[in-house]
């Protein structure tokens, strides 16, 4: 290329850029993660019906929460999704603002703040994903205690919780599921799940599990649902025997977005009906009264298998959150 | 007649250097960016570390330093970092001999395949080495099933989320960036002097190890200093790995950082001694670099 060709080439190229790029709006939502609740899906929808992007992002609940005390005093994410103890710590620290979004009556109480510090979006459950081609024969394992079977010896896998959320609320939750009256009973059992672990993964997995490199992950039910129904995985969702935690996840506007109109309009589409099925196409169940196809309602483990879920109130999971991260750092990824 | 200087770090003809402060003036522009850029937030991280985190106006205080030695976590951590980072350093400069020896001295088919290959993973962030370790040696890895299929037996299953799988990766990362370093050092050897000793009767290795070895010294140490430094602040791969019970000083940073509850007194504790090791070291090594040149000048 001679070099007036190449001055012709970057004009012609900044002149096809700068009206894209410049037509593009952004929102920023900390803890986007394509494979988790199919914020993949859910975002591309919304662009296609608005043009505004919303770009992925990989951080887990803690870290979403660290990154926006770092930046209170430059806030550079607009929205925050999180599960639901995590979030509500970080409404206690004064991240948020208030907002109530389109439809916020709706949301059944328990599961919003009041003055819109923080609302659900949708929920899921802890269970245990299996992927019944990698166990090679064994049995699958249909309660926490199973899991203990040496047999799963290097096949278990759940979240960092000082990373995640969702391993976070396992964590948290896995003592009132078997019984116990404070955190004993959980970390006792974590210590005995310990001698099967693969790994605590601080990222997210989902593919890991569908080649079977990990073979049962412990993590929200409908990640693992849709692993096999969308993604025709061999897949297997157990809802544990002794019961499960119920996980509100939750979003809540940050305070001082940088797009914050942007940010609202996008907020009260995650809970119109549009975004509520496409959440529920992804099995999380949505916080929103939608009617769902029979056919995907059939795809949901039955609501009897739910029967024995906790709900752990938000508040204390989170005024103990601090502690129990430190606890398992300590008794469980290998002492301090 | 001087041998020509083979080391990166000093100009490349000591003899007619003049002294002289022009050169000073020339880089100001450079040392007022190196001020704004790295000695003001090294300053701040200075003045974090010698804060507590959870009472700030308590005044200044060594005990985040303390702090590292007496945690066994932390302490752990550090000294896991020092002993990966050493034998990656010393594996990658050993390893990287042959191929940048071969690059310098010898034509043949594919060399610029081969070169376009062997230095692709410098590219990468430490996650995708991560990704890859998984890949081929995960649980289910490809490796391992491979070797089942061979041998009805995963053999090498999971060693990826172990120590070995670990010093491999990290291996995988620097042994290019190992190469080009000395192959830019060899690349300046006097080729006269091996023909010299050849004509003078001396046999391959006793070339390589009375001339060659002598003269390429300065550039194998600035070569282990440079990927020692690397790997100890580098952690994306154990970030994918998740070593069960093993725990490296910059994941503990990250960890401290991001991973609230946070502790930013420790975590600016902990990048001071990482930076400080680092710097000493490639300084160290550098000196003593720099004397094996002038040993031989």
């Amino acid at each position: 290329m001679k070099p007036n060709r190449i001055v012709k080439f970057l004009a012609a190229a900044l002149l096809v850029a700068v009206p894209v790029l410049a037509a593009q709006t952004t929102v920023i939502q900390y803890d986007c993660i394509p494979n988790y609740a199919n914020w993949g899906g859910v975002t591309k929808a919304y662009q296609q019906k608005t043009g505004v992007v919303v770009p992925p992002d990989m951080k887990g609940s803690s870290p979403s929460m660290a990154a926006l005390e770092a930046e209170r005093n430059n806030p550079k994410a607009d929205c925050v999704y999180y599960s639901g103890a995590i979030g509500y710590q970080a409404a206690t620290k004064g991240l948020h603002d208030h907002y109530k979004p389109k439809g916020w009556d709706k949301i059944p109480a328990g599961l919003k703040d009041p003055n819109g510090a923080w609302w659900t979006v949708h929920t899921g459950h802890i269970a245990i994903l299996v992927n019944t081609a990698a166990l090679k024969g064994k049995p699958i394992p249909r309660s926490f205690a199973d899991l203990l079977n040496p047999i799963y010896k290097g096949m278990v896998v759940y979240d960092d919780p000082r990373f995640n959320g969702t391993g976070f609320t396992f964590v948290a939750g896995i003592s009132s599921v078997l019984g116990g009256k404070d955190l004993t009973a959980g970390f006792d059992y974590l210590k005995k799940l310990d001698a099967n672990i693969l790994k605590y993964n601080k990222d997210n997995i989902y593919n890991e599990l569908l080649r079977g490199e990990v073979p049962i992950w412990i993590n929200a039910d409908g990640n693992g649902l849709k692993a096999k129904h969308v993604d025709k995985g061999s897949i297997e969702v157990v809802i544990p025997a002794e019961g499960t935690i119920t996980m509100p996840l939750v979003m809540a506007l940050v305070k001082g977005a940088p797009h914050k109109e942007e940010a609202r309009k996008y907020l009260d589409w995650l809970l119109g009906s549009e975004a509520q099925s496409l959440m529920a196409e992804s099995f999380f169940q949505p916080v929103m009264p939608v009617k769902l196809s029979p056919e995907l309602q059939a795809k949901f483990p039955p609501k009897s298998a739910y029967a024995k879920a906790k709900v752990i109130p938000l508040d204390r999971m989170a005024a103990q959150a601090d502690e129990i991260k430190k606890r398992w750092e300590k008794e469980i990824d290998g002492g301090r | 007649m001087p041998i020509r200087d083979s080391s990166c770090a000093l100009p490349a003809n000591r003899v007619g250097e003049r002294r002289t402060v022009a050169p000073l003036l020339l880089c100001l522009p450079l040392l007022l960016l190196l001020l704004a850029l790295l000695l003001r937030p090294l300053a701040h991280l200075l003045h974090q570390s010698l804060l507590l985190t959870d009472a700030p106006t308590a005044g200044i205080t060594l005990h985040n330093y303390l702090e590292i030695a007496a945690v066994p976590r932390y302490r752990r951590a550090l000294l896991w970092s020092l002993e990966l980072s050493l034998a990656v350093a010393a594996g990658s400069t050993a390893i990287c001999l042959a191929p940048a020896w071969l690059f310098t001295r010898y034509r043949f088919p594919g060399k610029r395949l081969m070169r376009g290959i062997l230095t692709l993973p410098m590219t990468f962030s430490g996650m995708i080495v991560g990704f890859l370790m998984v890949i081929m040696l995960g649980r289910a890895g490809f490796v391992p099933q491979f070797l089942e299929s061979l041998t009805g037996r995963p053999l090498l299953s999971g060693v990826g989320y172990q120590f070995p799988g670990l010093v491999l990766a990290y291996l995988y990362f620097e042994i290019p960036r190992a190469t080009l370093t000395l192959e830019s050092a060899l690349a300046k050897l006097d080729s006269r002097l091996e023909q010299a000793a050849r004509s003078l009767g001396a046999g391959h290795w006793q070339r390589f190890r009375l001339v060659v070895l002598p003269t390429i010294w300065p550039a194998l140490l600035s070569t282990f200093a440079v990927t020692f430094s690397v790997s100890l602040g580098s952690f994306g791969v154990l970030l994918v790995l998740s070593i069960r019970r093993f725990t490296l000083l910059p994941l503990e940073i990250f960890t401290q950082y991001l991973a609230p509850p946070s502790d930013h007194g420790i975590a600016a504790a902990m990048s001071l001694t990482l930076l400080t090791i680092a710097f000493a070291t490639g300084y160290g090594l550098r000196r003593l670099a720099g004397r094996g040149e002038i040993r031989h000048a």
